[in-house]
This record gives structure tokens, sequence and C-alpha cells, in this order.
């Protein structure tokens, strides 16, 4: 009987990858009949079988290459010995991988590398974790015959990434490095330089490392098989001893990691090849930026202070509690309980945040809790819901590799998205086509091997009028997909939106001059768009973050509906999440109108629910957001918010607004890892847990819920729920949860999306995708496939209105803001890591001929000023950018960017127009000032 | 009438609201139902107090929106 093919044992390297094949073919190896996908490699089926076949040049994250000849095996009937990993299975073959030929091959080869390797193992930083060493022992060579001779052990060690060494001395130039940057990374930093004995690994022509295009993702340190590449905490700490699988805190891809470390010491971060989200990839933040959890600047003991300008106080933990709370009651008395309010954060747990949102609902019995969604992905939020009936991305991130057209809008995702722009990078190596709609050429527009079909660089500010003039073209030259419309669609808003779209102030012509982009490119993009086979929309803040980002939003759930690129692999309207846990804060019920699950409160069945469940009569008004809060702060109606995980001073428009309302309130209680901007207003410090000190769950983009596990202990002695909940029983409200798990059960038996999940059901499949259900025990990976969650598709009409803020002759440059790969948000986290090597300060890119005009040069300073407010920064002469348009980051305080981004916001949702600020530049001679 | 920043917000959101409305029919209604949706009481009453002081400042919509509220 045949073995059965069982799924890849965990952490066993198989050596090339999984094939797609769904038909399979019977081998023999050494004796043993097995079935495999047809197309498989006998290395891998070998090792699926249970043997494993010597090898060092291959790895199943990679292509075989076939050149370290040490995998060489006999088929019967076939002359020589082929290596392996090269070569596929074919139905009724015989196969010998241990034979006292092949035995005798491959202690020639091993011996060959050994004779130019150091013979330092037991001094190694890899000994016990070298592949090379391991092939030594596996292959049994005991002795090196060949006497010195010319050879690489004198070769230098680069040091100049602040992560990694690449000790030359010990490379065996198998090229995993460098298929690794290609391959995964699609970088292409790396190559095999000169020939023969002379071949060496080379990043970026001859250079060091850190001067070399290379982006830190470590996907070479990963695919290493010797000591060549590696972490240097492992070359200064030593081989970890313990693992611990987790989740990533920085960006909405969400990857699995695996935590190794030595007692309670983190040594390095180790993406999880099985990872559903990264599938064994990483960026350079979350496989290397992560020594702010340990950084001297955390605060472990709760601080307390009367006034804002008087000193903090080291307090314990009851007396930080009952002072909070002393303060939120008084508040209570004396301005009624709609004085008080809460913000959760994505960067904290659903666990954490859920119990943040009940205390603000149930105990301090106000529906004032708002997230820090409000200031990216909130019109997702209210755009999908309206369109497709739910506040999720349709996809998971497997389904770019089926897609056959790419449209990216208002994203960066190889700098903000890392892992998942590598996926999205495969997928256009392999042909896939690209449309980018974005004002700045971002690197996908022109990178290695890519090449966008159509970039429609924009007017900020113009997205609506560009995606109505995509709809137009579509819809007038008949490329809608009549069949999914009227089997899928409410065809009365179908007919409605048809006869919008069409009308001719719709046209690529008539659009053409507000939104800077060519009638013919907008023409070319639909037809290539509409003609897709499969089209996949992913979008960032470059889409949300504007007066109509709802509208936006609506426009393109409206060109996916109509083309029929909706409920199945390979399309979809994907919204690329900013921070880990949006998705999961605004699952979670952190806005002021909804429960968890996106159910207003105002629907009396759902009320109930949690009424009965929490004990409490809850309010059946929505509350305020941010903004709102802000705003009656300034009016002296409202005096008091517990902020979480959120530096609202510095991530928040308009700054000197954001601190006028700080400043007037009574009690302002922050909960972080460091004191930040925010807490300079605050009168109450709790502090905070890193993602490895977390017990719980983050929900990445894909609505991926993946488990983030503790690797130490809290430095502060509290989980961060057990903080809140501290607060809710001293206010007079008790949550009693004796773990993260029982709050997740709460939560899935409050909210129908969640229902099966629990942390036992994520142990035992790893990530689970909601909804999670009766109907999808496992979880669902593409949604809207049968129907809508709504029913039916809804389109809306999405007339274009320009956003209020335009260029002025006193203000005549339009600045956008974004991130950069190597720093996060507002740089709490990775501005006390070495990541400061690759951006140390913000930067004013700005066009030639603009810095012309102004008499600036690259590297001068310069003063933004916008009718809010004005900074300094440096100025960078760049060509990613139009005339007209400036763009900078927002990661250093110092820099202040939002003093000038101004109040205006999304129409329906307020999210703030970050993305569109008109000013002026001028030279300045001052060094940068904070606000 | 001197607005404070708080009240310049109001009017601009609701001006906001009402030039955006996705369906141009009935505009008034939709703005009932937004506000309901996703204000609070305080701020509609706000908005109502202001509205009667300085209606000037205000879309026709909107005003035929905060006539429905009655």
């Amino acid at each position: 009987m045949n073995k059965p093919i069982e799924i890849a044992i965990e952490d066993l390297d198989l050596g090339t990858p999984a094939t797609l094949s769904e038909s399979t073919v019977t081998v023999h190896i050494d004796g043993n009949a097995v079935d495999v996908p047809a197309g498989i490699s006998i290395m891998r089926a070998a090792s699926l079988a249970g043997t494993q076949i010597p090898k060092l040049c291959a790895t199943d994250s990679l292509d075989a290459f076939g050149s370290c000849r040490l995998c060489l095996v006999e088929v019967e009937g076939r002359k020589g010995t082929p290596a392996s990993c090269t070569t596929p299975c074919e139905d009724g073959m015989s196969v010998k991988t241990q034979t006292p030929r092949l035995d005798k091959l491959r202690k020639g080869v091993m011996e060959l590398y050994i004779s130019d390797h150091p013979l330092d193992c037991l001094t190694c930083s890899a000994n016990g974790d070298c592949e090379l060493q391991d092939m030594a022992g596996v292959v049994g060579l005991r002795s090196v015959r060949y006497e010195e001779g010319s050879n690489h052990l004198a070769a230098s060690t680069d040091n100049s990434n602040p992560y990694f060494s690449f000790d030359a001395s010990k490379c065996i130039v198998c090229s995993r490095c460098v298929r690794a940057c290609s391959e995964v990374q699609g970088t292409f930093a790396l190559t095999i330089a000169a020939r023969g004995f002379e071949s060496k690994v080379s990043p970026s022509e001859e250079n060091a490392f850190l001067d070399s295009e290379c982006v830190s993702c470590g996907a070479c340190v990963q695919a290493c098989p010797t000591a060549t590449l590696q972490e240097k905490q492992v070359i200064n700490l030593g081989v970890p001893t313990r693992k611990v699988k987790t989740t990533c805190a920085y960006c909405g891809v969400g990857c699995s990691f695996v935590a190794e470390l030595r007692g309670d010491e983190l040594v390095r971060m180790v993406p999880d090849k099985h990872g559903g989200a990264n599938s064994g990839h990483s960026c350079v933040k979350g496989r290397f930026a992560w020594g702010y959890a340990t950084h001297s600047d955390r605060i472990t003991r709760p601080l307390v202070r009367e006034t804002t300008d008087s000193e903090w106080r080291e307090v314990d933990w009851p007396e930080a509690i009952a002072f909070a709370a002393d303060r939120f009651k008084a508040i209570q008395q004396q301005h009624g309980i709609d004085a008080l309010g809460g913000i959760t954060s994505s960067r904290c747990t659903n666990e954490e945040v859920y119990v943040v949102q009940k205390m603000v609902r149930a105990s301090l019995r106000t529906n004032n809790v708002d997230t820090c969604a409000r200031v990216c992905h909130s019109p997702t939020g209210y755009g999908l819901k309206q369109t497709f009936g739910t506040s999720a991305g349709t996809q998971d991130f497997a389904s770019v590799q089926k897609a056959d057209v790419i449209m990216v809008i208002g994203a960066n995702p190889t700098d903000a998205h890392p892992v998942f722009g590598s996926r999205m990078k495969r997928r256009l190596r392999e042909g896939a086509k690209l449309i980018v709609i974005d004002p700045r050429s971002i690197d996908l527009v022109q990178s290695p091997h890519i090449k966008a079909t159509e970039h429609l660089q924009l007017q900020p500010g113009t997205n609506v009028a560009v995606v109505n003039a995509l709809a137009h073209v579509i819809a007038t030259e008949g490329w809608i997909d009549e069949a999914f419309v009227q089997e899928r669609c409410d065809v009365a808003s179908f007919n409605a939106w048809r006869r919008f779209i069409t009308l001719s102030e719709n046209s690529p012509e008539s659009l053409a001059e507000v939104s800077g982009v060519p009638a013919e490119a907008i023409r070319s993009a639909a037809a290539t768009y509409a003609k897709a086979g499969n089209g996949a929309i992913y979008y960032g803040l470059g889409v949300t973050e504007h007066s109509q980002g709802s509208t936006m939003v609506m426009a393109m759930a409206n060109l996916a509906m109509a083309t029929g690129n909706i409920g199945r692999d390979g399309v979809g309207v994907n919204p690329l999440r900013g921070q880990n846990n949006v998705q999961g804060a605004c699952d979670m019920g952190s806005f002021p109108h909804e429960f968890s699950g996106y159910r207003h409160v105002s629907d009396d069945t759902v009320r109930e629910q949690f009424t009965a469940l929490w004990g409490v009569d809850l309010r059946e008004e929505p509350g305020m957001r941010i903004p709102n809060m802000l705003d009656a702060a300034v009016s002296g109606q409202f005096r008091g918010i517990y902020i979480q995980g959120e530096d609202i001073a510095q991530s928040d428009p308009n700054s000197q607004h954001v601190a006028d309302a700080l400043n007037a309130m009574d009690c302002v209680i922050v909960q972080d890892l460091f004191l930040n901007e925010t807490s300079k207003f605050a009168h109450v410090f709790l502090p905070g847990t890193s993602f490895l000190e977390k017990d719980g769950t983050f929900t990445n983009a894909e609505r991926r819920i993946n488990r983030v596990r503790p690797v130490v202990p809290p430095a502060s002695g509290m989980a961060e729920w057990q903080v809140t909940c501290a607060l809710s029983e001293a206010m007079g409200y008790a949550m009693d949860y004796a773990s993260a798990s029982e709050i997740m059960d709460e939560i899935a038996a409050l909210t129908p999306t969640f229902a099966g999940v629990s942390f036992d059901l994520l142990d035992e499949l790893g990530s689970i995708q909601w909804p999670c259900n009766e109907q999808a025990p496992e979880g669902t990976p593409i949604m809207h496939a049968q129907r809508f969650v709504r029913g039916e598709g809804q389109f809306i009409t999405t007339p274009y209105v320009p956003t209020d803020e335009r260029s002025t002759r006193k203000f005549p440059l339009l600045l956008t803001t974004g991130r950069i790969l190597s720093q996060y948000n507002v740089g709490a986290q990775t501005r006390r890591t070495d990541n400061t090597v690759w951006h140390a300060e913000d930067i004013l890119e700005i066009h030639e001929a603009d810095a012309e005009l102004r008499g600036v040069s690259d590297g001068d300073w310069i003063e933004v000023a916008s009718r809010a407010g004005s900074t300094r920064m440096r100025a960078h002469i760049s060509s990613d950018i139009p005339a007209g348009v400036v763009y900078t980051t927002f990661h250093h305080p110092v820099s202040g960017t939002n003093v000038i981004t101004t109040d205006n916001s999304d129409w329906a949702t307020n999210c703030p127009e970050y993305k569109v600020t008109a000013v002026e530049i001028r030279p300045s001679s001052a060094i940068a000032v904070g606000m | 009438m001197t607005l404070d920043y708080s009240q310049q917000h109001l009017i601009k959101m609701a001006n906001q609201i009402a030039g955006n409305m996705p369906s141009r029919e009935n505009v008034p209604a939709q703005i009932v139902q937004h506000m309901a949706q996703f204000w609070t009481p305080p701020m509609r009453a706000d908005l109502k107090k202001i509205a009667e002081n300085a209606p000037d400042s205000f879309s026709d919509d909107v005003l035929a929106a905060l006539a429905l509220q009655d």
C-alpha cells in the first residue's frame, strides 16, 4: 500500500517548492511506493516520504537550482546521477537515494566545499545551526585530502548592515541568498560577481550591503546555509534555545514569526514559513526592528501628576488606577457622563481593544469611543459596508497570485506593506499587468523586471474623477459584465449608476484637465482592467485620506462589480491596512456608532444581546468621533479621555488644535510604551505592553486572525487588558476575565462573524479568516463568493466633488504624505531601533522646477507653511513627483508634519484629508524645530 | 454671530455631507438619516441652534434637513 502523503512536516525543509498540480503520480523511492503530485521534484517527494536527501543549494522557499551536486540520486533506467532537486517525478519512476556510488560522490563534493571553508565549527556563531556542518556529518566526511592552496579564507567581513553581517570567508557560493533576493523579495540587489574560483556574492555591483539596493528584508540571511549571512544578535548572543510562534506588530500584513530566545532574551525573529499571510517572508521592520521593546525609554511603572506642568510621580498600580478613577468620577459628577471617552488602538490586540470599548460603553456609560482607524481606513468601513455589506477586504493575500491585472491605487506596497508587495511583484514578474493610480512614481511603477502598463499620475484630490472616468469608459464601451450584474447585484441601483456614469461629465476627456491624466491613458487603463480576466484592486490611504475618501471606496466597489471582479480568486477590492490590527480594532466595536461586527448601536435586537451579557443598559445613540471629542474639549464640554496606544498629538491633523483640546481636559490617561507627544498633556500614564508581552490576537488586512503569544512576561507586571479591567472596576463596573482567551470567547458569543473563533481553534489551524461560523467553520478566504454579505451588491453613484483644499497664490503647492519602508507611522517604535540609519529625518520631496523657482537646492533646509501652521525640514529634489506637488513622511515628531495638515476631512467619516494640503515652501537657514 | 472653532466645524461637516450625498434625490432626508446614524444628539442640537442664528452659513439642503428634524 502506498504511503499517504501528509501535509509538510513542521519546520522540515522539503528542498523544493510545492507544485499546484492536482493529479498524482506514483514513484518508488528506495523501494517504497509513494503517491505525489505530478511535477514534484524527487527531492521533495523523498522528503514527504520521510527520506531526507542531502542538499546545500536547495531550500523549499526557492526554485530548484541544481548547483551543489550533493543531492544526486540514481534513477532506474537512466544514465548518470541526476540532481534530485531539478528532476521531476514521473509515474513509475524508481529512485535510489542511498548507494555506495552516491555516498562516494557526495563525500567528494563535501570534501571540496570544506577544503575552502574555515574549520572553526566549535567557535563559529552558527555552530549547531549550520547546514554545511550538518551535511558534512550526514555524508560522513571525516577528513580533507587536499593540501592548502588558493582559498577564500582571508576574505573580508561586511558589517555595514546594522542587523546582519556578511562573512565572505564562509560563503560556499550556493546562490541561495541571490535567489532569495530575486525570487522571494524581488529586489535583485544581490548577484554572483565574476566566474569560477573568483565567484562571489555581490550587493549592487560590489557595494557594501548598507550602500547597496538591499532592503534588509532578511530573506538572504534566512536562506544562507552557513554562517556567511547571519544576524549580529546570534553572533553576539549565541544560538537560540527556545521558540515561540507569534505575530508581527507593524503593518497590516500581519506576518507570522517564530521568536527565538535564550531564556527570556530575544535573539531573533524568524519569519514562519507556515504563516498564512507571509509564507516565510519578512521585511526589515518585523525581522529586525523589535529592539524598541527593551529600549531604555520604556516606561514600566505607572505615572501620575496633578497638572501637566508638574513632574511625573511614579506610583504602584493600585494608586494609579485609583487616581485615574477618582479623576474620571469627578468629571462625570461635574460635567456628566458624556464628558468622558476613549480611543482604542490598532497596535493592540483584539482582546485589549474589546475591553476598552466595553469599558467605555458599559462602565463609563457613553458611546464616546473611537479608534485610530478614524484617521486611516474609516472610509473603507463606510464604503464597503454600503456596497458589499461589510467592512473588509474581499480576498486573501494569496489571491494576487491569480490576478491578471493589478490596479494599485493610493498605496505603496513595497514601502508600507513590503511582504505583500513582494508577493505582488512576484505575480507581476510572471506577467500580470499593472495599473498604478498615484501622484507619485512609487517603486512599483518601474523596478527590476516590473514596469506598470499605465501610471495615471493624477493631481492629489482627484481620485473620484479618475475612477469615474475609468467606469465611464467601461460602461460606454460595452465592457460591463451584464451577467454578473443581473445575477449578483441590485439592478435598480445599477441602472441608476449606469445613467450617472455614462454622463458626458464623467468622460475621460471632461475630467482630464481637473485630474491631470490624459484621456487616452484613462481609456487604455479602462480597457486593461475591464478585459483582464481577473482584475484586482489594492488600495491604501491615498484613497481614504481625502475629503471624498468614502466616495472613492464606493467608486472602486462599483468598478469591481460592474466588471464582475468580485467573489473568486484573483479579483476583489482590497484595503491595505496601515497598522497591524486596524481590521481587528474596527471589528471589535471601536467606532462610536457600532458594536462588534459592525452592528449599529440603535439596533434594539443587537443592543439587547450586549445588555444581557454585560448586565447594563447601553446607549442607543452614537457617541462622538475623535474630532468631535477634540472640538467638544476645546468648547469645554469634553473633559477626560483614555487613550490606548495612540499618539494623537503627533498623528492627528492640525496638531495645534489637538494640543488645545488635550490641554483643555481635566484628565488625559495615556496607555503606551513610551512617553510621547500626547503624554505631554497627560495626567496618568499607564505602561503598556509590547507585542512580545501580549497574549491575544491580531486581525490583518485579509481578515486573518492570528495568535499573538507572550514571548516574555509583561515588563510592567500587568497585561493591558488587566489594566483596563482594573480601571473599569474602580469606576464601578467589574469585568472579570481570567485570561485573554476568555475575552475572545465573549467576542465570539456576541459577534456573528467571530462565532466559531477560539484560541484552541487558532492553535489548531494556525490562523482563521473571518467570517468563521457554522457555515464556514474554518474561516472564509474569499468573501462574497455566492452572494454579497448584504444580499445583492449595491451600486452607488459617486459624483466628483472637488476638495475645498486647493492650491492658491499664497499656497501654490499641494503636499501629500506617506510612509517609508524603514520607518513606521509616528516612529515611536522604529525611531528606537537601528532603522534610523536609513531614515533619520523626514524629508520634503520637491520637483526640480518648483525647487529652482524658489531657489532651493537638494539638502537645503526649507520652511513649509500651510494655512494651519508651518514647520521646517530638508528638501530633496525628486523626479518621483510631478511639478506642483510635494511629498513627505510623518515619522519624526521634530519635523511635525501634522502641524501643517488641516482639519479637512472625509464627508462621511471625518477621516482627515492628509493627502491634500496646500502649502508654500521657502528656503530657511534654521534647523528643524518641533511644534 | 461669532462662531467658535467647534461651531464652524459642525457647519462645514453638515454642508460637506449635503454636497457629497451620492444620490441627489431627496438630499435633506438623506442628511437626516446620516446624522442620526453618525452624530450625537448634542451635535445635532448644536447644529440646529447655530442654524437659527446663522442660517446663511448653511446650504439649502442642510436647512431643509434641520427642518425635517423637528
